[in-house]
């Protein structure tokens, strides 16, 4: 009799979770970042609380969810991977664990959720930071472009507002129309000279209108602190992008028996690669286009982190621009993406293990 | 201790594992077992039975496929043709079951650098029976390496990693253990431990097949041996059957060899030994199977012929002599 699953899952966790080095990165990466940047924005905010705005802020939160914590998650995650699916044969412990008599199936199968428990939990643990932060530090008013704005406002009641506001709102909020050139904007646009209202002529007051008219969906988008419902989408989509990573950093380095080469060439697919194919439309490739997973991940980003398309280069922004994406995919294309590349993945670097001389 | 005999019987290859395994008298049976390497067999139509209970030492100079067989053994790497069995159980088709009774060590032993004896001999008590972790501080005990089991391998020296390798193997409780040089890098003193550790786990009833380049290792523990060269068994069974039909040495100390090697190359006997002169008189080499008869018929004849004879010696034939004798690659460095 053989022992349980759980067992060889739990030595698998211990076997990672004692090396060093890799759990050092991993926290700096998921937890560290988030923590350290949130830290020095509450003590500023708690020391001098006018200079400093509240630690937490819709926008911030975006920022964290859509850009940086997958992008960084992903890198950790596919760390993880690429070392669960090598060092056990670098370092000579793939042929005592062969000899023991235990399946390779079952051997390669336990790295899965040992890798997965490490790498989802310090995900789950930066995004916690961002998400406690967010809501207990949350700020009063929306910062939009510098220009502080109530939440809630209906659309007439936003215009009233811009009215009231009209030369920082013709300076700062985005426009695409024709603005008058002669306009009094200071540079760089400062708080105390946007907060109190100013007198402005009628015709700038017509076009802050405008323009709030025009921007009215955008700060309907914007958010003190997120809702719920996102946290948990976004929370969930991010545990996906690590999910993801891991697996197919597992497959591949189990297929290469190595950890290094596997590792620049999932980061440089995911960062630099997969971006290019996002932003470029080749006719006859659109197909294969889609089937990238980056792309399929990107596709499924919650909706409510409209702060995405404005990373460049992040992979939570990336397919998913301000306007519609170069490559319309459908939700279950992308999952079938994603299922397919996790069971390839998998596949592969279960065969590679079955076949592989010890 | 336990010193099973070795029987050249061909034993029937047990069909359901489980019922016949246990009745197989052999711990290692292949027949016409081959892994080649390109064109280069680096086991080449192996015959091998090693018996159960026995410690059988697998020999051969360096490159002569010893480490490659028991790599084909333990499923490590495939074979490309002939059939083997563990335990009496076939393999590769019940390679599982066999290896839940069998302990191995393959070339140096490694494990993982940053993690301590203990956690690694976990690692993988956790891939065997839940009993094997009940094993692991038992098996630290017995090669002596609980005092330091919880300093990480990257501080071990070869022979505590050797050490532990052998502990690795008694998580199994193993019937069945395939050691492949585990003497290497290990000081006298710890060769001479490692050789106790050995005949002990024969002196419990397990099989201990030693893979190795050391003769005289090979001599004082095992009771039989297989000589292995260019990948095919040359030789194999009991050490001292296999000894008994050597050829035999005989030192003669005489006065004016010269003429005593002309005496004897004048009577029968020149015709089937061999002599060499020596520094002090004669070095002979008599036939297998000569028996004292001819070393007294050598005494008469130089007497008679008027040689003083200060001193006539046997020298025993040792296993590496013999080894020498039966190898083509005479004291290939290992």
């Amino acid at each position: 009799m053989t022992t349980t699953p759980a067992a060889m899952i739990a030595t698998r966790i211990m076997e990672l979770r004692k090396r060093r080095g890799l759990m050092i990165t991993l926290i700096v990466l998921d937890i560290g970042f988030p923590a350290v940047f949130y830290l020095i924005r509450l003590i500023g905010h708690a020391f001098a609380p006018l200079a400093n705005p509240p630690a937490g802020s819709g926008q911030i939160f975006t920022i964290f969810a859509a850009g940086f914590l997958p992008t960084f998650g992903f890198i950790a995650a596919v760390t993880v991977g690429c070392t669960a699916g090598s060092r056990d044969l670098s370092e000579g412990m793939f042929r005592h664990l062969v000899v023991t008599g235990r399946s390779r199936l079952a051997l390669y199968l336990a790295r899965i959720p040992a890798g997965l428990a490490i790498v989802a939990s310090l995900v789950a643990i930066g995004y916690a930071i961002i998400c406690a932060v967010s809501v207990f530090a949350a700020p009063t008013f929306i910062d939009y472009n510098n220009v502080n704005i109530p939440p809630g406002l209906s659309r007439a009641e936003f215009g009233n507002w811009a009215r009231d506001r009209a030369e920082p709102v013709v300076c700062s909020l985005p426009y695409s129309g024709q603005v008058p050139a002669n306009l009094p904007c200071p540079l760089p646009l400062s708080k105390s000279a946007v907060t109190p209202a100013q007198a402005a002529p009628a015709k700038l007051e017509a076009l802050a209108v405008k323009i709030a008219n025009q921007d009215y969906p955008g700060y309907t988008a914007l958010f003190l602190s997120p809702p719920d419902s996102l946290m948990i989408e976004a929370g969930l989509w991010i545990e996906l992008e690590a999910v993801v990573a891991f697996t197919v950093g597992l497959g591949l380095a189990s297929l290469m028996g190595q950890r290094t080469v596997p590792l620049v060439l999932l980061i440089v697919f995911q960062l630099i690669v997969t971006p290019i194919l996002s932003a470029v439309d080749i006719p006859h490739l659109q197909d294969l286009q889609r089937s990238v997973v980056g792309l399929a991940v990107a596709r499924l980003e919650p909706s409510g982190l409209p702060m995405a398309a404005a990373l460049p280069g992040v992979t939570g922004g990336v397919g998913r621009g301000a306007g519609p994406s170069l490559l319309p995919e459908s939700a279950t294309v992308a999952v079938c993406v994603i299922i397919a590349w996790l069971a390839s993945w998998t596949i592969l670097g279960a065969w590679r293990m079955m076949t592989r001389d010890a | 201790m336990q010193r099973a005999g070795h029987q050249m019987i061909t034993a029937a290859v047990p069909g359901v594992p489980g019922k016949l395994a246990g009745e197989s008298r052999w711990a290692v049976e292949t027949h016409g077992l081959t892994k080649r390497f390109g064109a280069k067999a680096a086991v080449n139509g192996v015959e091998l039975l090693v018996p159960r209970g026995s410690a059988f030492g697998y020999l051969g100079p360096n490159g002569a496929g010893k480490t490659t067989l028991i790599r084909v053994l333990l499923g490590l790497t495939h074979a490309d043709a002939g059939t083997m069995s563990l335990l009496g159980y076939p393999v590769p088709r019940h390679r599982d079951a066999a290896l839940a009774r069998v302990g191995a060590i393959v070339d140096e032993p490694r494990f993982h650098p940053h993690l301590t004896g203990r956690q690694n001999l976990r690692l993988l008590a956790a891939a065997r029976e839940p009993a094997a972790r009940d094993r692991i501080g038992p098996a630290l005990e017995r090669v002596g390496l609980a005092h330091r089991s919880d300093d990480r391998v990257s501080a071990y020296s070869m022979g505590m990693r050797q050490r532990l390798g052998v502990a690795a193997c008694l998580l199994a409780d193993p019937e069945l253990l395939l050691l492949d040089e585990p003497m290497n890098g290990l000081d006298p003193a710890g060769m001479a431990e490692m050789r106790e550790l050995i005949l002990s786990m024969v002196a419990d009833g397990r099989t201990v097949v030693l893979s190795s380049h050391l003769l005289d290792e090979i001599e004082r523990t095992c009771d039989a041996v297989a000589i292995v060269d260019h990948g095919t068994i040359i030789r194999q069974g009991p050490i001292a059957e296999l000894l008994a039909g050597a050829q035999l040495a005989l030192q003669v100390e005489c006065s004016e060899p010269g003429r005593a090697r002309a005496l004897l190359a004048g009577t029968t006997i020149g015709a089937s030994v061999k002599v060499v002169p020596s520094a002090l008189g004669l070095d002979m080499t008599l036939p297998a199977g000569a028996d004292r008869d001819v070393v007294a018929e050598i005494n008469r004849v130089l007497v008679d012929g008027g040689i003083s004879i200060y001193r006539l010696q046997p020298v025993q034939t040792s296993l590496e002599s013999w080894f020498l004798q039966v190898t083509t690659r005479l004291g290939d460095p290992h």
